[in-house]
């Protein structure tokens, strides 16, 4: 009885195959909607012409994980017809875009992380005032290629393109990239296409790519760093190649960026959400505790303990909140409060903010040295605690800052620097002799000034 | 003796003055000469084309020149002399051959058989020249260096037995003309230095190809799909191969079905466009159907920069417009020479270092041999001293085809590097079938000409390790699965649809799922 069945459908088949060529291409002329059905087939096609078009990606694609799983083209470019930058593309719908909602089809917890991350958050900054500077002291193209390709564009349709994604806004690979899906973000903003590999991911210069400069020196800090120094040294024993990543087990040479604020520990799963072992937020101004900090120090010094006793680690911390502290009180506190006092006195010459000197000695104040000074002190760098950042702040604070506070002419402001030289124990130093502070110094009275800074804000 | 007697006499009585004495000299001398090297000529003395151009161009140009100077000085003569021309005879002219007999004077008739021999001898002379300049030599050698990278790539290419003029002059008078007018001032452009390097490819000047290429090829006869092979060797160690094998859907003109690369010359349809002058950029390109009706597809960001250029109604040499002077790109050049073995794979890293050495810059071709040879043993005998111990024989001989692979394909004096004219055939480098299969050209719904690889070609083995990859079953995991299956599906459906016994074995049963599941035949 089973013979039945199987004879006709022989049949059925040689009469489909003596159809003539004609009907071939009518077929083929109706544009496929991805479904995992037809996969093969679809990315059979792709694979042809990018074999030999772009050998580069598809060898990249080729030595990949992806590869291996036979995660193909159209998985991850398959579009749906009603998607608004699907396009049609030899006979599949397809999006050049391939986005966090995409990826999350099948890594669904990373996607979650992601999308819950501070990370995931990059591109709103330039939707926001923040956006300002670049906008008026550069300008567009500046923003796109600078701001942007680190925080990530918002993803403009243009239906004249032949992908149909307008070219302000494509490439970008932001890691906040604002996708018309809704999704926020790229993935390949780490794990670069088209091998999207963890092995890189996990290397430090993969963050690099954005975390580096002189306004977050992230990079050249870890660089300096012990951390750094024994990871460059010890780089081929890391097994980052590995599928398990757990360090303390798997390595212990030393940490990467990802080590400490993502990846696998004895007690913890990786987690692309990279703020949930950061206490302190050294970005801002003034620096304040993350919310629920106790239990993202926790985190970190969780991962610190894979490696360190843990009276290493909290000597580390101790030390750190020590930096962050000085900074805080001594210099950034009176900095934003002479600058709150010029707003409200409108004491500058031009209304526009970055149209006055104090704005950018403020800024760079702020925003370059006193985030050096924070970050060097975070990730054991020496050179960048002190030569590039707190002596730079100290420097800049008293023979720029100060002096065109005072050039503004305004009675409050001059009020408010003579009383702080005068009474805060911290700049009284200027109008004393050097002598009596060297004294100050050998007695151990000046370093007393700064024994209450060593934990953490309230 | 007497003929002769009368001859001297003759020529003694037209030597009036200078001019008359050149004219008789140049006249007589460039006779007696041509006489001379064409004899040397025919019995195989004289090979050199460059003789040719003396024998056939300039004696009869001096021979010219003499007989028009002999008037002229009569003329002279008498004018001075300002006497009737029957006295000046007389007195020139011995009396026996101003003597006047029953058919009029001797010297009447001595000029009479001159004049016959005079035309006789131009008239020969001139067929002579024509024959002679239909000679590929001539073209190849005369101009010596302008022409010496055609000449080369031109002797070795499958047209070697064509005769340039087949091509580029083309049948009848008015083709003739229009050759050696256009001749004349490329030997004006070759004389004075005039002439662009390289030489730009005469696209315009060439003959409608149904004027040429179809006097021995036309549509009817092509036919089917046609094999191409291509082995690419690695840069590794052992140069190991990488095999690309086409299936062409090369088809003939004949048959109705799009599905094939010489439907774009079959006879129902016109395919027309208009490109930038070098044909490399289209406009626009259309198809028009035996009742007029036409489809057309337009350049998206439409410039109407620079000349607009005539339309065009495609033929052969659209896409064929290299079929003779043939340059190898350096890596084929490489690959070629591998695959018939003067390069033997033995010598490690020959495929690397081969290719470096030819793509070193050199200054001349002088240098060029010097350094291929230096570089090639220079390498071996000092990093790989042990492994090519015994195979002095086969570095010889990679030096030799390195060496030839150059001297074909580069002339440093003309400016011919590398990759010097792009060539339609294929989609190398984006051009080619690619201007106008691409995205950038739509007809008025937006759509785009289609340019997926498996229209015109199927696709055995894509830098497989096999010649043949892509014809066994396609596994069930593995990271080619899906380009496997594709290929092999795309093959079957298109070879298979007539023969559902592929060469004696029947077709599996997974192909004719496949087959419904690619949506290539109908449901």
């Amino acid at each position: 009885m089973r013979a039945i069945p199987l004879a006709v459908g022989l049949l059925l088949g040689w009469l489909a195959s003596l159809a003539p060529p004609m009907a071939v291409s009518a077929a083929a002329q109706e544009p496929v909607e991805f479904t995992r059905s037809r996969a093969d087939t679809v990315a059979g096609k792709c694979m042809t012409c990018h074999k030999k078009e772009s050998p580069g990606l598809y060898r990249q694609w080729y030595m990949s994980e992806h590869a291996v799983h036979n995660v193909t083209c159209i998985e991850c470019h398959g579009a749906a017809r009603d998607e608004v930058d699907a396009y049609v593309h030899e006979g599949a719908y397809i999006a050049t875009l391939v986005t966090p909602r995409d990826c999350g089809a099948c890594h669904e917890s990373e996607a979650q992380q992601v999308a819950d991350s501070y990370h995931a958050t990059a591109g709103e900054i330039l939707e926001s005032a923040d956006a300002y500077m670049a906008h008026v002291v550069g300008g567009l193209p500046a923003v796109i290629a600078g701001c942007e390709s680190c925080h990530g564009a918002r993803i403009e349709i243009d239906p004249a393109a032949p992908n149909r994604i307008a070219r302000e806004s494509w490439p970008n690979s932001g890691i906040g990239r604002l996708n018309p899906d809704g999704s926020k973000g790229a993935c390949n903003a780490c794990h670069t296409r088209h091998s999207f590999a963890a092995a890189q991911a996990r290397r430090p210069e993969s963050c690099s790519k954005c975390h580096l400069g002189p306004d977050h020196p992230q990079k050249e800090v870890y660089e300096e760093s012990k951390h750094g120094n024994a990871y460059y040294t010890h780089i081929d024993d890391m097994n980052l190649e590995q599928d398990r990543w757990v360090v303390g087990i798997d390595y212990f040479e030393a940490p990467t960026c990802a080590t400490c604020h993502m990846s696998a520990t004895a007690k913890q799963r990786v987690n692309h959400d990279v703020g949930r072992r950061i206490s302190w937020t050294l970005r801002p101004k003034i620096s304040h505790m993350k919310d629920d900090w106790q239990a993202k120090r926790k985190n970190m010094q969780d991962v610190c303990a894979a490696c360190h006793h843990e009276e290493f680690v909290k000597g580390h911390y101790y030390q750190m909140d020590g930096v962050v502290q000085l900074y805080n009180e001594k210099f950034a506190r009176p900095a934003v409060a002479i600058m709150e006092l010029a707003a409200a006195n409108g004491a500058a010459e031009r209304p526009s903010a970055f149209g006055n000197e104090i704005d950018w000695i403020f800024w760079e104040l702020w925003h370059h040295e006193g985030r050096r000074a924070r970050h060097g002190a975070a990730m054991m760098g020496p050179d960048y605690t002190w030569w590039h950042g707190i002596y730079d702040v100290g420097k800049h604070f008293y023979f720029d800052f100060l002096p065109a506070a005072r050039r503004l002419g305004d009675p409050e402001i001059d009020a408010y620097i003579d009383r702080m030289l005068a009474e805060d124990e911290m700049h009284r130093w200027l109008h004393r002799p050097t002598g009596e502070l060297k004294g100050d110094i050998r007695s151990g009275q000046l370093q007393e000034i700064y024994r209450g800074f060593f934990h953490p804000a309230e | 003796m007497k003929l002769w007697r009368r001859y001297r006499l003759f020529l003694r009585g037209l030597a009036t003055n200078w001019v008359g004495a050149l004219g008789a000299v140049l006249t007589t001398s460039a006779f007696l000469l041509f006489l001379f090297v064409l004899a040397l000529q025919l019995l195989g003395v004289i090979t050199n084309a460059y003789v040719g151009l003396i024998s056939y161009l300039l004696l009869p140009a001096l021979f010219l020149l003499g007989l028009a100077l002999v008037p002229w000085g009569w003329h002279l003569y008498r004018r001075r002399t300002g006497r009737p021309t029957r006295e000046l005879l007389d007195e020139r002219f011995a009396p026996e051959l101003t003597r006047t007999g029953p058919f009029g004077s001797g010297l009447l008739g001595l000029v009479l058989l001159l004049t016959l021999v005079n035309l006789f001898f131009l008239g020969a002379g001139g067929a002579r020249i024509l024959h002679f300049m239909d000679e590929p030599r001539f073209c190849g050698t005369a101009c010596h260096q302008v022409m010496h990278p055609e000449w080369i790539t031109y002797q070795r290419s499958p047209h070697a037995h064509v005769k340039c003029v087949e091509c580029h002059v083309g049948e009848g008078a008015d083709a003739l003309i229009d050759a050696k007018i256009n001749g004349l001032w490329q030997v004006i452009s070759a004389t004075f230095d005039l002439y662009e390097r390289p030489i730009p490819t005469p696209v315009h000047t060439l003959r409608p190809a149904r004027e040429t290429c179809e006097q021995c090829h036309w549509p009817d006869v092509f036919y089917g799909d046609r094999f191409q092979f291509r082995t690419r060797y690695g840069f590794d160690r052992a140069s190991t191969p990488e095999y690309t094998t086409l299936l062409l859907h090369v088809g003939s003109g004949a048959q109705p079905e799009k599905r094939t690369i010489h439907w774009h010359v079959a006879s129902e349809n016109e395919v027309r466009y208009r490109a930038d002058s070098a044909r490399e950029e289209m406009q626009w390109v259309e198809v028009r159907r035996a009742d007029g009706s036409y489809h057309r597809y337009t350049r998206r960001d439409v410039q109407q920069t620079g000349e607009a250029a005539a339309v065009r109604a495609l033929d052969c040499v659209d896409c064929h417009n290299r079929v003779t002077h043939i340059y190898e790109d350096p890596e084929v050049a490489v690959d070629r020479r591998m695959h018939s073995l003067p390069l033997d794979r033995r010598l490690p890293f020959l495929k690397r270092e081969g290719l470096g050495l030819l793509l070193a810059g050199w200054g001349s071709k002088t240098q060029a041999y010097a350094g291929i040879e230096r570089g090639l043993s220079g390498y071996y005998a000092r990093f790989q001293r042990r492994e090519t111990d015994g195979l002095q024989p086969e570095i010889a001989r990679a030096v030799d085809a390195l060496q030839d692979a150059y001297r074909r394909n580069i002339h440093p004096r003309m400016q011919v590097g590398w990759n010097p004219y792009p060539d339609h055939r294929g989609h190398a480098g984006g051009g080619g079938c690619f201007r106008c299969h691409n995205r950038e050209l739509v007809d008025a719904a937006g759509k785009s000409i289609g340019y997926d690889c498996t229209r015109c070609h199927g696709i055995l083995a894509l830098e497989s390790t096999t010649p043949f990859a892509y014809l066994e079953p396609a596994p069930e995991q593995g990271r080619e699965r899906a380009l496997h299956r594709y290929l092999r599906q795309d093959f079957l459906a298109v070879r298979g649809a007539a023969a559902p016994r592929a060469g004696g074995i029947p077709l599996p049963l997974e192909l004719h799922e496949g087959v419904s599941d690619s949506g290539r035949t109908a449901p």
